[in-house]
């Protein structure tokens, strides 16, 4: 799906390339163009359901155990956990909206300012805290559902076992 | 502080954007508050994730420029009728075979060749038979003298 949308960008950037009026940086222009064309696939992809922990993969319990027991350090950090918490990221990202998903993404992760943000997507600066807000505590809500889930599960496994 | 406050807190900005007075306010409470401290480790864990979906880099295929330029290409405008296509497509090898032919008929009109077709009257031709045979030789010396200056003979008869 990235390779996709790079793809895509290229393709607008090329017929658009006429309507670039030389005004803000070439960058900016691009950056624009990126956002939209991201933001328009990740409206046309299906929206998940909330998820639960049965819902994740053997990898993401994995990883959200390591977490929760608190053994996780630097050793246990490497490329592929850093790709099973990529996925786990999207799971908990696919209870937002794509404007809200758009706006945290860029904000929490790529640490972006909210002008920033603003500037590139065309929203207002209240809009954009608004949506980063709202979408920061759907996502920790998931979050903590999916925390709480596994700790239940872990009491009932011993419990079993007793 | 109540519970909501921290959460106000942590839902406001990212964790990397917090001030170091509010870090240590949410601390303190966390420290406190069982309920608060399940918040806060769910930010922890979200920002981990989210950052770790950031780094993510993705290299594109080996063919990612090959298939972006078909694209292009495709999207190009095929209004053109169909000569026009042919004829551009074409143009450099009709051009280059036409100029080849011009350059040949040059060559052929210009450059000089052997004489053909002189004004030598058919009397004074010899013969391929004559030749062949071996008339030459009973020539007379009248016949000879007419073929070298036929215009003598000429005012001879007149």
């Amino acid at each position: 799906m990235v390779e996709e949308a790079a793809q895509e960008v290229f393709l607008k950037a090329f017929t658009q390339l006429a309507s670039y009026e030389g005004r803000g940086s070439m960058e900016g222009w691009l950056t624009k163009i990126a956002t939209n064309t991201c933001l328009n696939m990740v409206r046309g992809a299906k929206r998940r359901p909330e998820q639960t922990a049965a819902d994740l993969t053997e990898n993401e319990n994995e990883w959200l155990d390591e977490k929760l027991s608190s053994v996780a350090n630097a050793q246990h950090r490497s490329a592929e956990r850093d790709l099973i918490a990529a996925d786990l990221a999207d799971r908990v990202l696919g209870v937002l909206s794509p404007e809200d998903r758009l706006a945290l993404t860029m904000i929490d992760g790529d640490d972006a300012t909210i002008k920033e943000v603003a500037e590139v997507t065309g929203w207002s600066e209240s809009k954009v805290k608004v949506r980063a807000f709202r979408a920061r505590r759907k996502v920790r809500e998931a979050m903590e559902k999916l925390i709480g889930v596994k700790k239940q599960q872990e009491v009932d496994l011993r419990t079993a076992g007793d | 502080m109540n519970n909501s406050h921290i959460i106000d807190i942590l839902d406001n900005a990212a964790l990397a954007e917090l001030t170091e007075t509010q870090l240590a306010s949410v601390r303190n409470h966390v420290d406190a508050c069982p309920s608060c401290a399940e918040s806060y480790h769910a930010a922890v864990l979200t920002s981990q994730v989210m950052h770790a979906r950031v780094a993510v880099q993705v290299e594109p295929s080996p063919f990612f420029a090959t298939t972006v330029l078909a694209r292009i290409r495709e999207q190009q405008p095929d209004n053109l009728p169909a000569m026009l296509r042919l004829w551009r497509s074409a143009r450099y090898l009709v051009s280059s075979m036409a100029l080849a032919t011009a350059a040949l008929a040059v060559l052929s009109f210009v450059v000089p060749g052997p004489a053909v077709g002189s004004s030598e009257p058919a009397t004074t031709a010899y013969s391929a038979e004559s030749v062949i045979l071996g008339d030459e030789d009973e020539l007379s010396y009248e016949q000879v003298l007419s073929t070298i200056y036929p215009e003598v003979e000429e005012a001879k008869e007149k």
